[in-house]
């Protein structure tokens, strides 16, 4: 491969405003990390008016920062407080807040920044030589295949997103049907406008995404959740000892190929990857006992491992224009707002974009392990900032910064109105983020199902004469009936087990 | 105001999980194996973490899939009022057709769950101050283009802090002008933003 | 409760207050009118709307123009993309801006005379202010080398209905072809894609067999052997690829250009347009956009206003009276 657009764009993140803003994302997302309540994809949301007035790649070097500072800011949380502040640091307070409580953060604190450093950058090694590889497959991308992979990626979130499946895939289809308010592609009628002048452009991506995330959240959270922080944990050595790095090694590189993988699949991405790195890890371990009582290893694999998908989940955005979770679609709209054609094409049309971004997550990831260990102590002064204060803050940040973005009073009005439904949602029990990702895919997934069935002339059974599209869909079809699957033969091999509502979507 | 949580310890929270108050014994009292199992423990360490409260009854469960129902009806309403079109020559309302009969019977499937449901949460009596953040919002949009953005967002911030944040009145003024100056700054002084404002 | 006490409380001296300082308002831009026509363009910056992606061919000419005309106003230019509906949105947006000369639009001649077919919506360009003509853009019909197709008589031997693909509804791309099959009796589906980019892509990976493209967006393409160039639609050859035919001379009467000309609001004062159209004159002899017109294959056109209605309006009637006489239907849902 050419290396020469790899070395260019280095040379944009090294520009010392890339840098700044690099340096801006990181630190954001750290602080977003260790605050629980707003996640990287509600701040990112919130930001989302910042970024306009800037440069596409500076834009999106700043929200990436903030992507995968978050995953390591949740950590501090978890093991001080035993509170995660991010949902991909949940299972690191098992044993991370086990170590603490021996004396240990230090070292639980340690093994993550390093861990997540190792995870972080294996991945963006891989990226760097997988992305061409994808994108190489660009023409063989038709409508077909758009069909298919929007309808993949679609489900996968919505199958792995929290809570009922039955209700992510509702959510999903509303954000489907949201995304078909507007003018239609097609013929140039309006859709679902109800003669209203400012829904014939459709609904825009950005107050969506805030409203649903930010103002939903803060509104969730003004219901009585305010948690009483416990008295932090001491801190004694920062430094992990010889043994300890040595104990972890095998847990950090498993960490990284296993987030790495996880992570490129639609619906998986850092929370899933952690998951499925400290079961395997207590799984292989010769004396699974330890774990939950401070286990090294029980921290270094979730984190490594989820700081490998943070940085892999970009590799569907970038190459296909897929996003794989939540926070990826609101980058997502970032892009498209900022008017970057995001898809296969990406990597040669724009290859500043692509390799700055991609590169800029070196300089992040060392950024990260340099300041995060000595800003430990700052972190936790800040987590006494009372939610009280933050939230009447961010409520105005939220309402004004929409208004930035089209000068619209109308987006605030809608911002408002899907800050409403992002709390009922919550409250109802719905998760918000297959919505959003619904609502970001919907009009390529509607397109390209319109154009495929042209180019077929109404023939729908000849998407699967079409490799790609063909294995995408049954790969589709085998999601949709696994957990029917699944139920049948546990019923048949204990029948103990009740299955609950989630088995069945 | 009076705190919402109070009968939060009942049994059979959100999710079938023991909402435990603050109670650190043992953290995680057996350690979870299985990825299945994980998630569990994931599950309840979270409504530890945030103190849910209590689920929603059948009734709320199946207002809420009436409401998916009605959604789908009106899509497929609004879909043949489009033009259905047909495979061949798919219409404007070809895909709003597909989603509305999918909401339908997803919805009808919600309902059919709707007693065993236990994600949704009951409203309290916090749901109140929910209701109130809220309307300071839409005050503060409606009023916008008349009086600009100043005295609502002050407003706002002081009603967010004073009342539904419980904060002193000293730290509520001096915050709510502080923030407002602030963003004066910002947004009008440092980026010209042209949203309404008084000065 | 005395908390509601202090709220109510609170909220009619928070009225009150509210009054008192509206009535003394003086530096606030709430309902306030701004002054116009004197001293154009002031220190207001000048936003050039574009109905079209960022990356295509209108929204690098957008950019290339507000350079020039920024350093020429010595005020920012910047532009925005709205795009969707051929740029009937962006169009949209424009007429409800005030027409003080801080908002004007790349408007191309597609919206005018060939979207009204498809969509009697269609923005009229009779409610628009005209600054400057810009220049002319040809399609070209193009088709991936391993096709098998290298002129119109091969498509109408192929044997089975092809597909098509066009940049929108509504466009010379989709209006260009739609003539050329009717009046070859080619039996073809059109699938639109939404704008040129996405068309070139769907055309190289062969998901659609040919489709229209204007040509400063194919050119590299077709020069590096990556797509066949079968017709163009100009009048002429244009001196951009001189040996490929026009669809005139393989006997179809199907000339479609792209024009694309500056448009300000309705009732914009004269010596605002004025000073817009000397600054674009000023831009459009610089040394790098005559370049750039070179590079992207477009024939400068920089005729006044006056002349862009006449002709479009022309247009606009002859192309409804072939689009009848052959029976075309240009919106969607046939």
């Amino acid at each position: 491969m050419d290396f020469a657009p790899v070395l260019d764009g280095f040379a944009v993140v090294l520009e010392p405003t890339n840098l700044l803003y690099c340096l801006i994302g990181v630190v954001v997302g750290m602080l977003v990390g260790v605050l629980p309540g707003l996640g990287p994809a509600a701040t990112i949301a919130i930001l989302l008016p910042i970024t306009i007035g800037i440069e596409p790649v500076t834009a999106i070097i700043m929200l990436a920062g903030i992507f995968y500072g978050a995953q390591y800011g949740g950590t501090i949380t978890s093991v001080l407080l035993k509170l995660p502040g991010e949902a991909s640091s949940v299972v690191t307070v098992f044993d991370g807040h086990a170590l603490a409580r021996q004396g240990k953060a230090g070292t639980a604190l340690g093994i993550a920044a390093i861990g997540s450093f190792i995870g972080g950058t294996v991945s963006i090694v891989a990226l760097t030589f997988l992305a061409p590889l994808v994108a190489g497959f660009a023409l063989d991308f038709g409508p077909p295949e758009y069909t298919a992979l929007a309808l993949l990626g679609i489900l996968l979130v919505a199958t792995v997103s929290g809570g009922s499946r039955l209700k992510a895939v509702i959510a999903a289809c509303v954000g489907l049907l949201l995304a078909t308010v507007g003018r239609d592609m097609f013929t140039g009628g309006e859709r679902f406008t109800f003669g209203n002048l400012d829904l014939a452009d459709g609904l825009d991506f950005v107050p969506i995404a805030m409203g649903l995330f930010g103002l939903g959240e803060i509104l969730y959270n003004l219901e009585e959740r305010h948690t009483a922080a416990a008295a932090p944990a001491r801190i004694a050595n920062v430094w992990p000892s010889r043994s300890d790095l040595k104990q972890s090694s095998g847990a950090i590189g498993r960490g990284s190929v296993l987030g790495f993988l996880l992570g490129i699949l639609p619906g998986g991405g850092a929370t899933l990857s952690s998951l499925a790195a400290y079961a395997v890890e207590k799984r292989r371990s010769k004396s699974p006992e330890r774990f939950g009582n401070g286990a090294v290893e029980g921290v270094a694999g979730p984190e490594t491992a989820n700081n490998a998908a943070a940085t892999s989940s970009f590799i569907p955005l970038l190459t296909l224009g897929i996003p794989a979770n939540a926070t990826m679609a609101v980058i997502y709209g970032a892009l498209l707002v900022q008017g970057v054609n995001v898809g296969p094409r990406l990597v040669d049309d724009d290859p500043e974009l692509f390799w700055g971004v991609v590169n800029s997550m070196y300089i992040g990831n060392i950024l990260l392990l340099i300041m995060s260990i000595p800003l430990v102590g700052l972190f936790v002064r800040i987590l006494r900032v009372r939610p009280a204060i933050l939230a009447p803050i961010t409520v105005l940040i939220t309402l004004v910064g929409v208004y930035t973005v089209n000068n619209s009073v109308f987006d605030i009005v809608l911002v408002i109105v899907f800050g409403l439904l992002g709390y009922l949602m919550k409250k109802a029990g719905f998760d918000p983020g297959p919505l959003l990702l619904a609502f970001v895919l919907g009009s390529l997934l509607e397109d390209s199902l319109r154009r495929s069935l042209l180019i077929f002339d109404g023939d729908a059974f000849a998407f699967f004469t079409r490799p790609i599209s063909g294995t995408l869909l049954a790969v589709f079809l085998l999601v949709v009936l696994y957990p029917v699957i699944r139920s049948a033969l546990t019923r048949r091999r204990s029948a103990e087990r009740p299955i609950d509502s989630k088995e069945l979507v | 105001m009076t705190s919402a949580h109070d009968g939060a310890h009942t049994p059979g929270s959100p999710g079938g999980r023991t909402a435990a108050g603050a109670s650190p014994q043992g953290g995680v009292d057996h350690v979870p194996s299985t990825l299945h199992d994980l998630e569990d423990a994931v599950h309840r360490l979270e409504a530890e973490a945030e103190h849910r409260p209590p689920p929603a009854g059948p009734a709320t469960n199946l207002v809420v899939a009436l409401l998916v129902v009605a959604l789908g009806v009106a899509a497929l309403v609004g879909s043949t009022e489009l033009g259905a079109g047909s495979a061949r020559t798919p219409g404007p309302g070809t895909w709003p057709l597909i989603l509305g009969v999918l909401l339908v019977v997803l919805g009808i499937g919600l309902a059919v769950v709707a007693r065993r449901t236990s994600d949704a949460e009951r409203f309290s009596p916090a749901t109140w101050s929910v209701l109130a953040g809220l309307a300071t919002m839409v005050a503060f949009v409606a009023v916008i283009g008349f009086i600009g953005f100043e005295i609502p967002a002050a407003l706002l911030c002081f009603v967010w802090l004073r009342f539904l944040g419980g904060e002193g009145w000293r730290t509520s003024v001096l915050v709510s002008l502080g923030v407002v100056i602030a963003f004066y700054l910002i947004f009008v002084a440092a980026l010209s933003v042209p949203i309404p404002h008084l000065f | 409760m005395t908390t509601n006490h202090r709220v109510r409380r609170w909220a009619t001296a928070g009225a009150g207050l509210t009054l008192a300082l509206s009535l003394a308002a003086c530096g606030g831009n709430v309902g306030g009118g701004s002054a116009e026509g004197e001293d154009f363009p002031g220190d207001e910056p000048i936003t050039i709307l574009v109905g079209q992606d960022a990356g295509g061919s209108t929204d690098l000419i957008a950019r290339e123009l507000a350079e020039g005309v920024s350093d020429e106003l010595g005020v920012p230019v910047t532009v925005e993309n709205k795009p969707g509906a051929n740029g009937a949105l962006a169009a949209q947006e424009l007429a409800g801006e005030d027409a003080d000369g801080h908002t004007l639009m790349v408007y191309n001649g597609s919206l005018a005379y060939i979207t009204p077919l498809a969509n009697e919506d269609a923005p009229d360009i009779a409610d628009y202010e005209i600054v400057t003509g810009i220049s002319l853009d040809d399609y070209v019909l193009v088709t991936a080398p391993d096709s098998g197709f290298s002129t119109v008589e091969d498509l109408a031997a192929a044997g089975r209905p092809i597909t098509f693909g066009t940049t929108g509804v509504g466009t010379g791309s989709q209006l260009s072809q739609e003539l050329l099959f009717a009046q070859a009796d080619i039996d073809a589906t059109a699938v639109p894609f939404d704008g040129g980019s996405p068309t070139l892509t769907a055309v190289l990976g062969g998901q659609v067999d040919v489709g229209s493209i204007q040509l400063g967006e194919a050119l590299e393409q077709i020069e590096a052997g990556e797509l066949d160039a079968i017709v163009t639609f100009a009048e002429e050859r244009p001196s951009f690829l001189s040996d490929v035919p026009t669809a005139v001379e393989a006997g179809y009467d199907v000339p479609v250009q792209q024009s694309r000309a500056v448009f300000a609001p309705k009732d914009t004062p004269d010596e605002v347009l004025e000073a817009l159209r000397s600054a674009f004159e000023v831009a459009f002899e610089d040394e790098g956009y005559q370049a750039f017109n070179e590079e992207n294959a477009l024939t400068a056109n920089q005729v006044d206003g006056d002349e862009i209605r006449e002709t479009w309006t022309s247009n606009l009637d002859e192309y409804r009276s072939v689009v009848e006489e052959f029976g075309i239907d240009l919106g969607g849902d046939q």
